[in-house]
């Protein structure tokens, strides 16, 4: 016989799985540590892709004087120059990847937490319906 | 007021029956228009350069998510650059893929925002976007609106400065590459917009949060004005020469245009119907769920109705015998 409560549940469920579900349950198949890992890999790699068109910009931009100043700099220097800002950049922006993806994941979770509940009263249901 | 409240419902309803249309029409809407406003201003390269080019890929945009949209319109304004100049091409390369590296990495849900905003730029309403983003965003949106802002001015500069670009034809490519950037980093105008925009949303954003009456309504004219006061004071600080009536007249037509959204499309819960399946030991289930639609104003008006006082009953004294 169809039960109507359980046929509500069972919708509910099945709307939540087909829209926010799905980002949310990808999420939810890795471990904190893997997913902000992985995360942070590719904020990394994307950082530095960043700061390497913005450094060909700026050495494109002084170009003539670049390479006026190539035999005379320091190269040592400018490349310790190119290094710091290089880490300072691309740490602060897996910092800021850090707070987003850290905050989207305890997100995910919770809302994960309310479907795995109601996959557990779905599941008490047909029990006791069997019983 | 009624009538209008009517005609809200009658818009949820309608949204409610017809939503499958009604979002690719919308995107089809915004792509055709953002397409036909980048061969307008830039169209330096004529097989692009068409109307029926325009529908084309706004037609194909339609059914694709909007990251793809953007990544369409980007690539006809990179193709308009390329045939102007190629340290344009360059530049403009350089600038989306920063923005696509550093922004779109988090995917955020307000990606629309960077075709929107040169959109109502190109229409003189650039206000409509920093007002409707601080009523329905966060204060994060102010990455997105700075970048779509960035965006506008690049295709602004190229398209007022493409006659000193093709004249310095014989100059090398350093000094066209300077060119470009120099217009780009100095750009006061610029800058004096997206700090308008970034302290507009903010003020939007904390006004409409506040749990006062009408909040909506003092948060839209509060950041509409607080950015007026700083597009005119960057104007006599920086001398950015912007025409003072049309940026008045564009901020009020812009609070009204505001004002409407609020009222039919921000304030609304626009539930869909949903078709969902799925299976148990005994059954399939096809279920199509249609959300109940109730009026739901966010104002409560108490009409007081004089109620007439009925008259004392009068105490008959009852003579007990």
């Amino acid at each position: 016989m169809l039960n109507q409560e359980r046929i509500i549940l069972m919708t509910k469920m099945a709307s939540y799985e087909e829209n926010e579900g799905k980002k949310n349950v990808a999420i939810g198949g890795y471990f904190r540590g893997d997913y902000i890992s992985l995360q942070l890999i590719r904020s990394v790699i994307n950082g530095t892709l960043a700061y390497f068109i913005i450094v060909g910009m700026y050495v494109f931009y002084d170009f003539e004087v670049f390479m006026q100043e190539i035999y005379n700099m320091d190269i040592m220097a400018f490349g310790k120059g190119l290094i710091v800002r290089y880490l300072i950049t691309v740490g602060s922006y897996s910092v800021l990847s850090y707070i987003v993806y850290s905050y989207r994941y305890s997100k995910a979770k919770k809302s994960l937490k309310c479907y795995f509940n109601n996959l557990k009263k779905l599941s008490k249901s047909y029990e006791r319906e069997g019983k | 007021m009624t009538n209008l409240l009517v005609l809200k419902e009658q818009l949820k309803n309608f949204y409610s029956k017809n939503d499958a249309f009604i979002i690719p029409g919308l995107k089809f809407l915004m792509a055709f228009v953002a397409l036909l406003l980048i061969n307008g201003q830039l169209g330096y390269m004529s097989r692009i350069n068409s109307p029926a080019i325009a529908l084309i890929a706004a037609l194909t945009c339609s059914f694709l998510p909007i990251n793809l949209i953007i990544l369409i319109a980007a690539l006809f304004v990179l193709l308009h650059l390329y045939a102007l100049s190629i340290e344009c091409a360059i530049v403009g390369l350089a600038v989306f893929l920063i923005l696509f590296l550093l922004y779109f990495r988090f995917s955020p849900k307000d990606t629309a925002v960077i075709i929107l905003t040169p959109l109502c730029f190109a229409l003189n309403i650039p206000y409509v976007i920093p007002i409707s983003m601080g009523l329905i965003g966060t204060p994060f949106s102010t990455v997105s609106v700075s970048c779509g802002v960035v965006v506008y001015y690049l295709i602004s500069y190229v398209n007022g400065n493409a006659a000193a670009l093709n004249a310095m034809e014989e100059e090398s490519v350093i000094q066209k590459f300077r060119f470009i950037i120099d217009g780009m980093l100095n750009n006061k105008a610029m800058i004096v917009a997206i700090i308008a925009f970034v302290i507009a949303i903010v003020i939007v954003y904390f006004i409409r949060r506040m749990s006062i009456d009408h909040s909506w309504t003092i948060a839209i004219v509060t950041g509409a004005l607080a950015s007026l006061v700083i597009v005119f004071v960057g104007d006599m600080v920086y001398a950015t020469q912007i025409s003072i009536i049309g940026t008045f007249l564009g901020c009020l037509v812009s609070i009204g245009i505001v004002w409407v959204l609020q009222f039919f499309v921000f304030n609304v819960d626009y539930s869909r119907t949903e078709h969902v399946q799925f299976e148990d030991d005994e059954y399939y289930y096809y279920v199509k769920a249609v959300p109940k639609i109730t009026v739901a104003t966010p104002d409560k008006k108490v009409k007081k109705i004089n109620i007439q006082k009925k008259p004392a009953l009068k105490q008959t004294s009852v003579n007990k015998k």
